[in-house]
């Protein structure tokens, strides 16, 4: 009985302390939330209030708190290009600063964990209308409509709905295979043919949306205004395309500081790393 | 009759000739600047009216020795254009002269009178050269074969360049000369070199004449073509040889030395075919440190600018306007850049020039305007356009740059909602791009999340997967076999049904041998009663004489054959509660095991 107890010591011992410990890494995690949350609402009031630098800067501490959320980065490119928009420099340009990068990278970012956002994409377009980005080699009718329908949902909704899909296929198939009744066994084998082509392309979109969200091979320039591209890297090297902030390119390889990128219309060049930013 | 008349007019318009010349005498002393040492020349004095006493006081030759002269000719020639008479005279004074030595010898001035005023011609310098003798010059009678006449040297084409070494886009200056010592008499044709690497023009030159030195031999000189060349690639660019066919005149005394037509003189023609040599230009890049501005203009240029109002109206047009003027490329600039605020919408730039060629270059303008709306109101900066050029005289870039300007948007009295214009599309450089759009407003009802973990592949979602798949082989397995089992029961009844009807009319035999009437009628009824019920799985509840009538006909019993079946049914319902003999008992049990046996035989086939 004694040695019972002890036994009984020897496992709640241990399993009190890992109670408190969740509950003190659960404590700090809603310290975290909470701050993030302040810092949430204090720059969604600066923005109504048109602070934009407030905003930035309140958007900025919640993403720095480790938090990837598309709402977020969607919050932080507005207020990023509201700032660039209004903060007139010197010389009265406009996105003097470097702004309209960052709002296109946040909106990228916004994009990236949710294909599915529609204000983000509109404003995206805006933003880029500002920038010298040129044109994509336009995707061909299928394929664009595949990234149409894709784009409708998140990696997570399109899972759920596979897994819904596949319980109406096998409960289908269930009956499909005991009922007696030719009508019925007509009826459920459609229905089981419908919920397998729906289960397969709810899970093919899925996993498009999740090489997506997956992909980190895009980035944004990010500089003042301009920045050169070399046909090698070297800085003596022909420039072959003076992009603006805010051009979005796809990462090919790094070479020391440099890094090789291609533009939406196929031209490869050398760029400096630190004037890109990763979407 | 007529050629009286013309005669009479024409006598008059002498004499009104005669009394206007002597309005304004000119004259003039005509000799080449240049000339060799042993080769004569020829000084004339030409007077455009009668001289007094028709003689000159002619200068001192001095360094020339007098071989002829003076010899005087006079010339008189009227000239009708369009109605218009006029007329001339001239009277011209010729000598011939013999250079004594080299050197720049002055002419001095001849004075001539007419109507008692003196008239003076200017003193000019003609230069003698000792000329080096060449083997091919003119044999003097070497041979009497006319080709030989004419050396080798003799006639030459030249292109001539006004810079070997330019920079890209500078203007050079190319002049084809034809230099000769003998008389031409046509030229036949002429083919220009390709200027592949050039921007050429042609330009206008003065064809007269004239003398020239050329490896210390005396030439005439022809002007041929005036070009304009400005290169427009860098490095060594070769400039291939023209040619051309030239006819040359030779005359020549006759080889007997008189001829009874013609004096003893013969005309010779002698083609040559004339070729330049092949040139070289280095065309100098650029050198470093272009400004940003700067998209190939060379030359010397100066800018001016007309902006707009200080004070302009939102959403009404208006320009800036920029002219750049000087000399160097000016066909080859391109508008600078215009960088205007947001707000405003810049059209397509017009230009307009206004370009001279020259034998210096091109010079003149160029006007570029720059047509915009100012959609919104506001204090506005036009920053500064800029215009860069290089001067390849001090060989450095210069950069022009407008004022910075401010310009002030009123608003045009609309709200400032009104001013705002869905659907305005400008187009920039192709694409259409639609203006007075902006950014949707944040979120403002959302919770920061962190990063959603992917569902999908995760252990849960196999689980999940998993756990359904289980769900359905279970399901499938037990549904199934409970069906089957179902299946099987019905089916052994279904089997069994004819030996449990035989066991039970064994039964009533039984019973009827006992002469027990009521267990036997019972005992026949259940074994009627249940043999349709299990042959046909049909629960006994649901048993009546209709339903045993359609399942037999259903399975194909005739419907005597089911009419008998439940006659006997009805007889049996009957008897068991009626007194009946034994010999009912008898025939009923014959008949029922009669049409048992016919049901079972036909349902069995």
């Amino acid at each position: 009985m004694k040695r019972y107890i002890r036994n009984i010591g020897s496992v709640v011992l241990p399993l009190l302390f890992v109670v408190f410990t969740l509950c003190a890494v659960e404590a700090h995690a809603a310290d975290a939330t909470t701050t993030a949350e302040v810092s949430m609402a204090e720059g969604i009031k600066a923005y109504a209030d048109k602070d934009y630098a407030a905003a930035v800067d309140s958007f900025e501490r919640v993403a720095s708190l480790g938090y990837a959320d598309a709402e977020l980065y969607y919050n932080l490119a507005n207020a990023y290009f509201k700032l660039g928009q209004n903060r007139l420099s010197a010389s009265g340009r406009t996105f003097a600063d470097g702004e309209l990068g960052r709002a296109v990278l946040n909106y990228r970012r916004a994009l990236r964990l949710d294909p599915s956002m529609e204000d983000a994409r509109y404003n995206l377009d805006i933003a880029v209308d500002h920038t010298n980005d040129t044109e994509a080699i336009p995707e061909s009718f299928i394929v664009g409509l595949w990234h149409a329908i894709a784009n409708r949902a998140t990696t997570n909704g399109w899972t759920i709905f596979s897994v819904v899909d596949l319980v109406v296929l096998l409960a289908a198939l269930l009956c499909y295979l005991l009922s007696q009744s030719i009508v019925l066994r007509k009826l459920t084998f459609v229905i089981a043919i419908v919920a397998l082509l729906l289960f397969i392309f709810s899970s093919a979109f899925a996993l498009s949306q999740r090489a997506k969200l997956q992909d980190r091979g895009q980035a944004v320039v990010v500089c003042n205004d301009t920045t050169p591209v070399h046909a090698s890297p070297d800085s003596a090297s022909k420039v072959i395309r003076q992009p603006s902030q805010g051009v979005t390119v796809e990462l090919l390889r790094a070479h020391g500081e440099w890094t090789e990128i291609l533009f939406s219309d196929g031209e490869k060049g050398w760029i400096r790393s630190n004037v890109i930013e990763i979407v | 009759m007529l050629l009286l008349i013309r005669r009479i007019v024409f006598t008059i318009a002498l004499l009104l000739a005669s009394v206007e010349a002597w309005a304004q005498v000119s004259f003039t002393a005509d000799a080449p600047a240049l000339t060799a040492m042993g080769s004569p020349f020829r000084v004339e004095f030409t007077v455009d009216a009668e001289p007094d006493n028709r003689s000159i006081a002619a200068p001192n030759f001095e360094g020339f020795e007098l071989l002829a002269g003076p010899s005087i000719s006079t010339g008189h020639s009227v000239q009708f254009i369009n109605g218009k008479q006029s007329s001339s005279y001239s009277c011209t004074f010729t000598y011939v002269l013999l250079p004594e030595r080299e050197g720049t010898f002055t002419i001095g001035a001849a004075t001539v009178e007419v109507e008692g005023k003196k008239y003076s011609t200017k003193p000019f310098p003609v230069e003698v050269i000792a000329e080096k003798s060449s083997a091919n010059s003119g044999g003097k009678g070497a041979s009497n074969n006319p080709e030989s006449r004419i050396g080798k040297d003799d006639i030459l084409l030249r292109l001539k360049l006004s810079d070997t070494e330019v920079y890209k886009g500078e203007a050079i200056r190319a002049s084809l000369v034809l230099y000769t010592r003998a008389s031409i008499d046509r030229i036949e044709s002429l083919e220009m070199p390709p200027f592949d690497d050039f921007w050429m023009q042609e330009i206008t030159f003065d064809n007269t004449p004239s003398r020239e030195e050329y490896n210390g031999r005396v030439y005439e000189t022809y002007k041929i073509r005036e070009l304009l060349l400005s290169p427009q690639r860098s490095g060594e660019v070769v400039i291939p040889a023209a040619t051309m066919n030239v006819v040359a005149q030779v005359v020549q005394s006759n080889s007997r030395g008189f001829d009874p037509i013609f004096g003893g003189r013969q005309v010779y023609h002698i083609s040559r075919k004339l070729t330049t040599p092949e040139q070289k230009i280095q065309v100098k890049e650029f050198p470093k440190g272009a400004p940003a501005s700067f998209a190939g203009a060379v030359g010397r240029f100066s800018l001016s600018a007309k902006m707009p109002e200080a004070e302009i109206k939102a959403n009404s047009s208006d320009q800036i306007s920029i002219t750049i003027s000087g000399d160097g490329n000016l066909k080859f600039i391109t508008a600078p850049k215009c960088h205007l605020p947001e707000s405003f919408e810049l059209y397509d730039t017009k230009s307009v020039d206004n370009i001279k060629v020259t034998a210096t270059g091109t010079s003149g303008s160029i006007t570029y305007t720059y047509p915009f709306v100012a959609r919104s109101a506001g204090t506005f900066i036009i920053e500064p356009l800029e215009f860069s050029f290089f001067d390849p005289a001090t060989g450095s870039y210069t950069t022009l740059a407008t004022e910075r300007f401010t310009v002030e948007v009123l608003d045009d009295g609309k709200s400032s909602s009104e001013t705002i214009h869905t659907g305005v599309f400008a187009d920039y450089g192709g694409s259409m791009r639609q203006l007075n759009r902006d950014i949707r407003f944040i979120h403002t009802d959302v919770r920061p999340e962190r990063a959603a973990s992917l569902f999908i592949f995760s252990p849960l979602y196999w689980l999940v997967v998993v756990f359904l798949l289980a769900v359905f082989v279970v399901l499938f397995v037990l549904l199934r076999r409970r069906m089957r089992l179902n299946r099987n029961v019905v089916a052994r009844r279904m089997r069994h049904a004819d030996k449990v009807a035989v066991q039970r009319l064994r039964m009533a035999e039984k019973y009827m041998k006992e002469q027990n009437r009521h267990a036997f009628y019972e005992e026949m009824l259940r074994a009627m009663w249940g043999y349709i019920g299990d042959k046909f799985n049909i629960p006994v509840s649901a048993l009546t004489k209709e339903t045993i009538r359609e399942e037999l006909y259903r399975r194909g019993v005739s419907s005597v054959d089911a009419e008998q079946f439940c006659e006997i049914i009805s007889r049996l319902d009957e008897a068991q509660y009626a007194p009946v003999s034994e010999g009912d008992m008898n025939s009923v049990y014959g008949d029922a095991v009669d049409v048992i046996s016919k049901i079972e035989s036909i349902i069995k086939h």
